[in-house]
């Protein structure tokens, strides 16, 4: 079941106390979604355990530092889960020995019809604008965002230098800056 | 339409994550110093994030948990071992759950060991610890015999790590902070001599625990990596 934002607001106020079933709560809530998240970045169960694990243990001694005023608790958590996979993804050159049956599994979930029904309005907004986005372009971002791609990892997939990438990555931001602004 | 300033498109850039390893830290590295630069980070962590809700969930291992607890648990003794007892009381269902789990498994283990010794034993000088997470099968196997004064750990079973080493911790209250008893790999046995008295009752109360450390064990000697397992000395004898 999705939590409320003001209820996992509640909980993270909860852990940042101590309350160990907050944290409880708040891990049955949001780990199958980071792990997911890690999962998609890294393609490696283990890597993604690891990740998850240091990362929630982050939360709980980092709860107190979290203002709600900056970011959803799913933000926070997923921007901890994201900076600590792309640090693990970027220490490593070329990406390769990639677990391609768990690649299948994610990649086939994009669309999921029932997260499609619960989509909050964010998502929705942010979907829109996507959708403004050329084909190529909108395929860009989703591979930098969810699969961790590089500069470099998407010049080499696109058979583009690198210039041309980061300026298609200006553009796309800078048109998706605009769109949400509407 | 929008144009990104440098800062914009940095910050832009950077919550996307197409930038280098050496452009991420230079970012890192100016976010407590640069407020602009910082509430652009945070902007873009609110416009891209809903992107993140819209993977299918994947359920992370059961025993993660766990996992994340016991590294949890072996911080707060670092912190104050009362504190973690206070916390163990207080503890819920889950990882109530866990210890009757981890109590039933070290109990059958037991069972083997004392029917192995008891021609050999009369006196409860045979001590066990079983060092898993969770509801695993163990990992590393711990036993005390306080009559030749020996502390044996075996690595049962420690799936092998790249890169990384397991590194064995016991944390008592009499030490400053975790004390390691080494690095070990998968098969390997640690034999330490231990001398008599207060070297022992230290042994008997302390937890011991596993982490998952760089190559050739923490940098630092302090546990550095997640804690995989932990477990506590029990009779093994009667």
């Amino acid at each position: 079941m999705q939590l409320t934002r003001p209820q996992l607001d509640k909980l993270i106020a909860g852990v940042a106390k101590g309350d160990e079933s907050a944290f409880a709560e708040l891990y049955q809530a949001t780990s199958s979604k980071l792990f997911a998240v890690a999962l998609r970045i890294l393609r490696n169960r283990e890597a993604a355990e690891e990740v998850v694990q240091e990362s929630y243990f982050r939360v709980w001694e980092k709860a107190g530092d979290f203002n709600p005023a900056l970011a959803s608790p799913l933000t926070w958590m997923a921007t901890i889960v994201r900076n600590r996979c792309i640090d693990e993804v970027r220490r490593k050159v070329p990406r390769g020995s990639s677990d391609e049956t768990i690649l299948e599994n994610i990649e086939s979930g994009d669309e999921h019809p029932l997260v499609g029904l619960e989509r909050q309005e964010d998502v929705q907004r942010l979907l829109r604008c996507m959708d403004g986005l050329e084909p190529e372009k909108k395929q860009i971002v989703r591979l930098a965002y969810l699969d961790g791609m590089s500069r470099e990892d998407l010049a080499a997939k696109f058979g583009r230098p690198e210039g041309t990438i980061k300026t298609w990555l200006y553009r796309s931001l800078a048109q998706l800056k605009g769109c949400l602004e509407q | 339409m929008t144009e990104l300033d440098d800062i914009d498109g940095l910050a832009a850039e950077y919550v996307l994550g197409t930038l280098s390893r050496d452009e991420r830290a230079g970012v890192e590295s100016r976010l407590g110093s640069e407020a602009p630069l910082k509430a652009a980070v945070d902007a873009w962590q609110r416009r891209l994030t809903p992107l993140a809700d819209t993977i299918t969930p994947v359920a992370p291992p059961p025993n993660l948990y766990n996992k994340i607890r016991a590294q949890i648990g072996l911080s707060a003794h670092v912190i104050s071992l009362k504190a973690r007892e206070q916390q163990l009381t207080k503890r819920g269902n889950r990882w109530r759950n866990a210890a009757v789990g981890m109590t039933a498994m070290a109990a059958s283990l037991v069972g083997l060991v004392a029917v192995r010794e008891q021609h050999f034993q009369k006196l409860p000088t045979q001590f066990v610890a079983v060092l898993q997470a969770g509801e695993d099968k163990p990992a590393f196997l711990m036993t005390v015999d306080t009559k030749t004064h020996k502390c044996v750990i075996t690595a049962v079973s420690a799936p092998k790590k790249s890169d990384k080493s397991y590194e064995v911790w016991m944390v008592a209250d009499k030490l400053p902070g975790p004390k390691s008893l080494g690095v070990m790999s998968e098969g390997d046995m640690h034999v330490m001599p231990m001398t008599d008295g207060p070297d022992t009752a230290m042994f008997m109360n302390a937890t011991f625990a596993v982490s998952l450390e760089p190559e050739g064990g923490s940098p630092t000697g302090s546990p550095t990596g997640p804690v995989m397992f932990t477990g506590k000395l029990i009779q093994a004898t009667p």
